[in-house]
């Protein structure tokens, strides 16, 4: 995408020590393994959503913020998490775990027989051309019969409680910011970043950009099959519209750069604020999808880096070290 | 096998589809030319199209096809100000800001048209819709063939348009080196405006077109914008002419898909050659000329 350029954060604070981030991160997850024992059932299913779009959205940003690829194509690997977790579910007695495993495998194969062709695409023809493969995949599934044609199948094996899919989506969330903690802090960062910025100059100085975003494209596939095998044992049943709807390639984007693209903490604020603005006008889906529109054409205007980037300039003018990226 | 007759049935209506879905490329095609804009709110246009024409005709009995101007003006004037106010300022910051803009309002229109207008399935209602024009043994609606007329004297005109006026000269300049363009004295931002209303002008007529023929939803949008896809690519990058062969090969192509696979397979082989097409040949059929 256009200058994104993230500096590196000062380390002073105490918050950016290793044993600190450590600490924190393993009181959060035990706070959320632990959430659904005592939290309504409602906030349980609102905090399995959250957690299903934060994932999302970190993997959409993986592609886009980092490596700048700008899909718009979510959907085809959710759809497919869907349908391969149901199928395995319902024709193997393979178990949850194994089942969503193998549909990140696939997810993973797909990427890769599918990158010669993208790749090929650069910038907006990149985009357009991941939005025909969604489509085309989803009229494939609605026309072939195997996969129970235009009204879906049914997971036939026994459902989990929301409380245990809740966990799991919480053990995924955890396998994301790893991913992510790897990708944005390591020396696979700088080729990130630098692909984004200039392929052609990356090449140059001997980047292997197809390998780059070939990787990146297998993580965040993978990673959003995952969801999708989740979303469809939460849903008990699929049909194409549903799993392969446009709105999981698009909802990641908007979260994203609600919260700021190509920041590190922008898709879980991104999420946080999507989820809450979709429960408040719960009974109005139009009217809410039609404001995330406006909120995304006035972020793209006036703060282009989204609310991490506005809170970070706020903070900045504080006279606050940089807290919101790192 | 299906007899003779039907084949030849269905090709023939195949390439006067595919004549208007040229139309409705037109407007996507000269954006992108032109601007290096990916319009995703295109497919919103040629609904908005749609509905003026329907419109039109039950609030004033004006029958669409003698309004198509007129729906066209009302479009080219919805089009002005969205460059205006969303896009010009988004000028230098980059092609994405501006395609994310896009599909900021596409997400808008779409849930305003449900909203305003239910999801309803429509069709604008005219006798020459249905009323089958005979010739031997192939016999196709009227407005197949209407549609196709109109459409290719359209794309015609935008051809001559672009190809010999001076506005066109200046569009041409403007797409292939803004900067020096800008330098010599075009104004590049006055050449967008303009741009961008034709396109969306287009858009109009050709939505109002497909409404008479066929049926809309609100989110009809979505699946137009990938086959208009479909048929710049096999054309040509804003390749006007290339449009129209585009559209008549996706149309032909998209009968023949859905006699011989079934009807579910038409839309299915027009993103299969989309895709295809974009690995082995981006630059359309007939070269990259704009």
């Amino acid at each position: 995408m256009t200058v994104l350029t993230t500096s590196v954060p000062e380390r002073s604070l105490l918050l950016y020590h290793p044993f600190v981030r450590v600490a924190v991160a393993g009181i959060s997850f035990a706070a959320l393994m632990a959430a659904p024992s005592f939290l309504p059932a409602y906030f349980v299913e609102i905090g399995f959503k959250l957690l299903l779009y934060i994932v999302l959205a970190e993997a959409w940003n993986l592609l886009a913020g980092y490596c700048g690829l700008v899909s718009l194509g979510s959907s085809s690997f959710f759809g497919l998490g869907a349908y391969l977790t149901v199928g395995l579910l319902n024709h193997t007695d393979s178990g949850i775990g194994l089942a969503l495993a193998a549909s990140a495998l696939v997810a993973m194969a797909l990427a890769l027989v599918m990158s010669r062709g993208l790749f090929r695409l650069r910038g907006l023809y990149f985009t357009v051309g991941t939005l025909a493969l969604a489509e085309a995949l989803r009229l494939l599934v609605v026309n072939v019969p195997w996969f129970g044609g235009a009204s879906g199948l049914f997971v036939s094996a026994d459902l989990p409680e929301i409380a245990e899919l809740f966990r799991d989506a919480a053990l995924l969330l955890v396998v994301t910011s790893l991913v992510m903690t790897l990708a944005t802090g390591s020396r696979f960062s700088v080729l990130l970043r630098a692909v984004r910025d200039d392929e052609d100059a990356a090449s140059q100085v001997g980047v292997r950009a197809f390998r780059v975003k070939l990787a990146a494209l297998m993580v965040a596939s993978a990673l959003i099959a995952i969801a999708g095998g989740l979303q469809a044992i939460k849903l008990g049943a699929i049909e194409p519209y549903g799993s392969f709807g446009l709105q999981w390639s698009v909802d990641p984007l908007a979260i994203v750069i609600i919260g700021g693209l190509g920041m590190r903490f922008g898709a879980i604020v991104g999420a946080i604020f999507f989820v809450a603005v979709g429960e408040l006008l719960a009974e109005y889906p139009e009217l809410h999808v039609a404001i995330t529109g406006v909120i995304l054409i006035i972020l793209i205007r006036c703060a282009p880096r989204g609310l991490c980037g506005l809170l970070e300039t706020a903070l900045r003018r504080a006279g606050l070290t940089k807290v919101a990226s790192s | 096998m299906p007899g003779l007759d039907v084949i030849v049935n269905a090709l023939i209506s195949g390439l006067l589809l595919g004549g208007m879905l040229a139309l409705t490329a037109l407007g996507l095609s000269i954006i992108l030319g032109v601007m290096r804009l990916v319009n995703l709110a295109h497919g919103e246009f040629l609904v908005a199209g749609a509905y003026a024409g329907l419109f039109l005709l039950q609030r004033t009995g004006i029958d669409p096809l003698v309004g198509l101007l007129l729906i066209g003006l009302i479009l080219a004037l919805i089009g002005y100000p969205i460059y205006r106010f969303l896009l010009a300022p988004l000028a230098g910051k980059g092609s994405e800001a501006a395609m994310m803009t896009m599909f900021g309002l596409s997400i808008i229109l779409q849930n305003l048209f449900v909203l305003l207008f239910s999801a309803d399935t429509r069709a604008i209602e005219r006798d020459y819709a249905t009323v089958p024009l005979t010739l031997g043994p192939i016999s196709v609606p009227q407005i197949y063939a209407i549609g196709f007329a109109i459409s290719v004297a359209l794309i015609m005109a935008v051809h001559v348009l672009i190809a010999r006026s001076r506005f066109g000269s200046e569009l041409r300049a403007s797409a292939d080196q803004p900067l020096a363009a800008a330098i010599i004295g075009i104004n590049v931002s006055r050449v967008h405006a303009l741009t961008f209303c034709l396109g969306t002008a287009c858009a109009g007529i050709g939505g109002t077109l497909i409404g008479v023929a066929l049926s809309f939803t609100p989110t009809s949008g979505a699946t137009y914008l990938l086959t208009d896809f479909a048929v710049i690519v096999l054309g040509g990058l804003g390749n006007v002419l290339g449009t129209l062969v585009g559209g008549i090969v996706l149309g032909v192509l998209q009968s023949v898909g859905g006699l011989t696979l079934g009807d579910g397979y038409r839309d299915l082989v027009g993103l299969v050659l989309f895709l295809a097409m974009l690995q082995l040949r981006p630059q359309g059929f007939l070269g990259s000329r704009a």
